[in-house]
C-alpha cells in the first residue's frame, strides 16, 4: 500500500514538474508562438477594414475590429460624409477617424471611437432605426483576431492621369502644387506627389525639408491621396459633375495596367524633348543618343527615373557629383548597376526575365569601376552619334556556317559512366539569335551575334583563340580534375553542369535529368567507389 | 533485483571513474591543440547546388549505409519534407525557397565538423577527437550510449542507432576521413558533386575563395561566410545568395565556441555526478528497501488479521 502512495507522490511530483516545465516554456516562447497570420479577408478589396491601429495601442488587449465601411456609407445615405468624418474651415473632409484619431493618445483614440461608435448605435435603437452592435465582444470578436485588411495602391499611371487632365480642362492647379512656406502653384513646376509625400522612398537632399514637413504634419501619400481625390469626387458629385469613385474597392481594384496598355496613351506633356544627346563637354566618352520618347512608353511613371525632380539628371548629378546629388556623380547615376534609376540599373534588371537569365544569370553585371572591363560595350551605347539608331536585327547571323561553327559538339567527360552528351551546338546559337531579335532591347544591345557566344564562352579570348587556331573549348581553361592552384576555377564536369542545367532552369526550356543529355551505361557511376 | 542492481552499481562506477578521469586530465578533450584555424574543410556554395543529391547517394555508399539505386535519387518528392541527419543517413539535402524569386534553394546539411566542437567536450570517456585535417570522427568502442553529444551539438548532428538491440552507437558524417587522410583524398560527396557546390581544401584558404566569390560577383551572395566564426568556426563553410535563416543556417549561435560557454556548465555536472550521484543512488535503494521492508510487514500483518477474522467467523 504504502509503495503505491510513494509512487503517487512521485506521478504528482512529475506531473507538477512538467506543468511548471511546459509553463517556463510558454513564457520563453510565448512571443513566437502567438505571433498572428497577415491575412487579407478573402484576398480581395471590399470596402471593409480591420480597425486596429497597433502603432498606436501596440499590443491589442481585444481582437481588431472589422468594420464594414460600405454597410455605414449606405446606412447613413440620407446623412453626410462629415457624420464620422471631421471637416476643415475650407469644407474638406480630413477622412480620418474619430476626431481625434491625429492626437495619436491612447485615451483620446479609444474613447474617441467608443464615444462615437457606440453613441450612435445607442441613438439608433432609441430612434428605432435598425442599429449596430453595443456589447464589447460584438464589435471585437475574437474569431477575428488574425484579419488584417490590405487594400493593393492605386496606381495613378499615365492612363488616368490623361483622363483626369482632360476632363479637369488642363486645371493642373487642382492638384499639383509645390512649397514654399505655403503651398503655391507655379505652371510648367508640377512635379509627381511621391516626391514630397512619399516616406517609404529614401529622397535625397534637394527634398529633405519637404519630406521632413510632410511626415511630421502626417501628410503621406496615403493620406493626402485619399484628402484631394475623395474630397474632389464628393464636391463634383455634389455639384451634379462627372465624378470619380468614392469606395474603398472602386480606386483599390488591384489592377495594373501594362506597359503594353500603357504604350497607347499620348505622351504626358511637360515640354520634355524627344530624344537628347547625354554628353559632357570634355568627357572621355562619346555621347549617348537617348531616346526619351521611348523610354517614356516604357516605364509607368516618371519618377521610374526622375526619382526626385522632374528636371534633367544632371542638375544634380554632374560630372564631379555634389552635395545637391548626394555626390553621385553623373557617370555613377547612369551606370549604377543596382540602382532602380539608372539606365544600367533598369537593364540589369530586365537581365532576370526568363528569356535573358539563360545567359545573363552567370554573367557579372558590367561593373564600370572594375579594370579590364570589357569596353567594345560601351560604344553600344556611348556611339557620338545624333541620329537614334535603327532597330535592323542581327548582324553577321549568315557567319553561322557548319565550317565556321560546329553543328554538334561531343561531351565525354563522363565517358565512365555515361554515353557521351551530344550538344545540338548550331541549333542553340539560332534559336538564340531568334529570342534576341524579338526583344527590342535584346536587339539593340546583341547587335553583333558574337555577343551571344559570350552567353557561354564568357572570359575566353576570341582573337587570341583565333590566331592560335585553337577552338574555344572550355577545357582551355577549365581542368579535368579540381584546380588546386586556383580555388575559384571549377572543373570541367562542373562547368558543364553548372551552365546546361541553370540554363535550362532559368528558361524554363524542360526539366533537366541525368539521362536527358547523356544515357547512362550499362556500369554506371554507381562503380565510381 | 539483485543482479540488477550489481549491474548497475558497476556501470556507474565506471562512469564516474571516467568522468573523474576525464575531468581531471582535459575538459577539452581529444583536441590537437593546433586544430584552431588548420585543417581542410569544404565550401558549399548554395547558389549552385540544384538538389540532385548525388552526394545523399555517395554518401551512403562510402559508408556503407543502406542505400538505393542512383536513380532512385532523382525523385524531387523528398523535398517536400524538412529532414535532417539520422542513424544511416549523415547527409541530406533540403529544398528552401528563395522569398526574393520564389525559386528553390537546395542545402546540404551533415556535421559542421566544428573547430572547437561542443560534441568533443561534451563526451567524457572521449569517443570523439578532432583531427589535425580537421574531421571531428568518433570512436564507438568507448561510447557508453550517454547521448550528451546530440544534446551539446549546436547543429543537431549526431544521431543514435536506437533500432540497434546489441550495441547502438552514434553515427554521423566523418568528413570522410578514411578517404582524407591521405593526401589528395576528396570526401565522397565532394568527388561526386557534378556542379562543384562542394570544394574540398584547406580551410584557411576556402575562407579566402569565399570572400573572393563575395567580392567578384557584386550582390549575388549575402556578404557573409557562414561558418567562418559560428561557434568558433567550422570546417564546412556556406555561401548563399539568400539571408541564411532563410535556407535552416541558425544565426543565433554566436561565434564563441561551446565549450568555452558550457565548460563551467559541464563541470559542475560532472562534479554533480560525482559528488551528489551517490548519496542520491544510495538514498533511493535505501528508501526502496525500506519500503519493501514495511510492505512485507504490513502484508505479514494484513495476513494475520484475515486469519483472525477467519478464525472469529469459524
Ligand atoms: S551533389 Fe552537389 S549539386 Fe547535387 S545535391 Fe549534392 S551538393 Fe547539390
Ligand atoms: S556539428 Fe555537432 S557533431 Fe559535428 S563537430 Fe560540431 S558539435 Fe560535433
Amino acid at each position: 500500500m504504502k509503495e503505491r502512495a510513494v509512487y503517487k507522490r512521485i506521478l504528482y511530483f512529475s506531473i507538477i514538474l512538467a506543468f511548471f516545465g511546459a509553463a517556463l516554456f510558454v513564457v520563453l516562447t510565448g512571443d513566437t508562438y502567438s505571433r498572428e497570420e497577415t491575412k487579407t479577408h478573402d484576398g480581395k478589396p471590399e470596402d471593409r477594414l480591420i480597425i486596429a491601429h497597433a502603432d498606436i495601442f501596440g499590443r491589442l488587449e481585444r481582437p481588431g475590429v472589422l468594420f464594414d465601411h460600405g454597410l455605414h456609407v449606405e446606412a447613413s445615405e440620407k446623412e453626410s460624409c462629415d457624420t464620422c468624418h471631421p471637416g476643415t474651415d475650407d469644407g474638406n473632409l480630413i477622412f480620418a477617424f474619430p476626431f481625434r484619431l491625429m492626437d495619436r493618445n491612447r485615451e483620446h483614440v479609444m474613447d474617441g471611437f467608443h464615444k462615437k461608435c457606440i453613441g450612435c448605435h445607442n441613438r439608433m435603437t432609441e430612434a428605432k432605426k435598425k442599429a449596430g452592435p453595443v456589447r464589447c465582444g460584438e464589435c471585437h470578436a475574437e474569431e477575428k483576431h488574425s484579419l488584417r485588411t490590405v487594400y493593393p495602391r492605386v496606381d495613378f499611371d499615365f492612363t488616368t492621369h490623361e483622363k483626369h487632365v482632360r476632363s479637369l480642362q488642363k486645371r493642373c492647379i487642382l492638384c499639383h502644387h509645390s512649397y514654399n512656406e505655403e503651398l503655391v502653384y507655379e505652371e510648367g513646376t508640377e512635379q509627381s506627389c511621391y516626391y514630397c509625400h512619399d516616406a517609404q522612398e529614401q529622397r535625397g537632399p534637394s527634398l529633405a525639408e519637404e519630406t521632413k514637413l510632410t511626415l511630421a504634419k502626417g501628410l503621406s501619400i496615403r493620406n493626402v491621396s485619399h484628402a484631394r481625390c475623395v474630397n474632389c469626387h464628393l464636391d463634383r458629385a455634389k455639384e451634379g459633375a462627372k465624378a470619380g469613385p468614392v469606395a474603398c474597392a472602386q480606386c483599390h481594384t488591384g489592377r495594373y495596367r501594362t506597359i503594353e496598355e500603357l504604350s497607347k496613351v499620348s505622351r504626358p506633356d511637360r515640354d520634355q524633348p524627344e530624344t537628347h544627346l547625354i554628353h559632357s563637354e570634355n568627357g572621355r566618352m562619346k555621347g549617348v543618343q537617348f531616346d526619351h520618347a521611348f523610354h517614356e512608353k516604357n516605364t509607368p511613371h516618371c519618377r521610374c527615373c526622375h526619382h526626385e525632380t522632374l528636371r534633367a539628371c544632371r542638375e544634380c548629378h554632374g560630372p564631379k557629383g555634389s552635395s545637391k546629388g548626394a555626390w553621385i556623380s553623373a557617370a555613377h547615376a547612369y551606370h549604377d548597376i543596382f540602382s532602380g534609376y539608372s539606365c544600367a540599373g533598369c537593364h540589369n534588371a530586365r537581365k532576370a526575365d526568363t528569356q535573358c537569365a539563360g545567359c545573363h544569370h552567370h554573367l557579372t553585371g558590367l561593373d564600370m569601376q572594375k579594370k579590364g572591363q570589357q569596353r567594345e560595350y560601351c560604344g553600344v551605347c556611348h556611339s557620338g552619334k545624333r541620329e537614334v539608331p535603327v532597330q535592323t536585327g542581327m548582324r553577321a547571323l549568315s557567319e553561322l556556317t557548319p565550317e565556321k561553327v560546329p553543328e554538334k559538339v561531343t561531351v565525354n567527360v563522363l565517358e565512365k559512366e555515361y554515353e557521351p552528351a551530344v550538344f545540338p551546338h548550331l541549333r542553340i546559337i539560332r534559336k538564340l539569335a531568334a529570342i534576341s531579335n524579338e526583344s527590342k532591347m535584346a536587339s539593340y544591345f546583341h547587335q553583333d551575334v558574337r555577343t551571344l557566344c559570350r552567353g557561354c564562352h564568357h572570359r575566353s579570348d576570341a582573337g587570341a583563340e583565333a590566331a592560335r587556331n585553337k577552338p574555344p573549348y572550355c577545357r582551355n581553361c577549365h581542368s579535368v580534375t579540381f584546380d588546386p592552384k586556383d580555388m575559384n576555377r571549377p572543373r570541367l564536369l562542373a562547368v558543364y553542369h553548372r551552365q546546361c542545367m541553370a540554363c535550362h532552369e532559368k528558361m524554363k526550356i524542360r526539366a533537366v535529368g541525368c539521362e536527358d543529355c547523356h544515357k547512362a551505361k550499362k556500369t554506371g557511376p554507381d562503380d565510381i567507389f | 533485483m539483485g543482479i540488477s542492481r550489481r549491474n548497475f552499481l558497476i556501470r556507474s562506477a565506471a562512469l564516474a571513474g571516467a568522468a573523474v578521469v576525464g575531468s581531471i586530465t582535459k575538459v577539452r578533450a581529444g583536441q590537437t591543440p593546433d586544430s584552431r584555424g588548420e585543417g581542410y574543410g569544404v565550401l558549399i556554395d548554395t547558389t549552385f547546388c540544384n538538389g540532385c543529391r548525388k552526394c545523399e547517394w555517395a554518401c551512403n555508399e562510402w559508408n556503407k549505409n543502406p542505400n538505393q539505386p542512383i536513380k532512385a535519387y532523382e525523385n524531387k518528392s523528398v523535398f517536400e519534407t524538412y529532414r535532417r541527419t539520422h542513424a544511416h543517413t549523415f547527409t541530406v539535402v533540403n529544398r528552401f525557397i528563395n522569398p526574393l524569386n520564389a525559386e528553390p534553394v537546395y542545402v546540404k546539411k551533415q556535421c559542421m565538423h566544428c573547430q572547437d566542437p561542443a560534441c568533443v567536450s561534451a563526451c567524457f570517456v572521449e569517443a570523439f577527437t578532432k583531427t589535425g585535417r580537421g574531421a571531428v570522427i568518433y570512436n564507438p568502442d568507448v561510447c557508453v550510449g550517454c547521448r550528451y553529444c546530440m544534446i551539446a551539438c549546436p547543429f543537431d548532428i549526431p544521431a543514435y542507432e536506437y533500432h540497434e538491440p546489441v550495441s547502438p552507437g552514434v553515427t554521423k558524417c566523418t568528413l570522410c576521413y578514411d578517404r582524407i587522410r591521405r593526401d589528395g583524398g576528396l570526401p565522397a560527396c565532394v568527388e561526386v558533386c557534378p556542379t562543384e557546390t562542394l570544394r574540398f581544401g584547406p580551410r584557411k584558404e576556402l575562407i579566402a575563395v569565399a570572400h573572393e566569390r563575395i567580392r567578384n560577383n557584386l550582390k549575388k551572395y549575402v556578404d557573409y561566410v557562414y561558418g567562418e566564426h559560428e561557434v568558433g568556426g567550422t570546417s564546412w563553410l556556406y555561401l548563399s545568395a539568400v539571408p541564411f535563416e532563410e535556407i535552416g543556417l541558425r544565426q543565433d549561435l554566436g561565434t564563441r565556441p561551446i565549450p568555452d560557454t558550457g565548460k563551467g556548465f559541464m563541470f559542475m555536472v560532472k562534479v554533480l555526478e560525482i559528488v551528489a550521484a551517490w548519496p542520491l543512488v544510495f538514498a533511493a535503494f535505501h528508501a526502496i528497501a525500506r519500503l519493501r521492508k514495511k510492505n512485507a510487514d504490513t502484508r505479514v500483518s494484513a495476513d494475520d488479521k484475515n486469519a483472525e477474522e477467519h478464525d472469529r467467523k469459524s
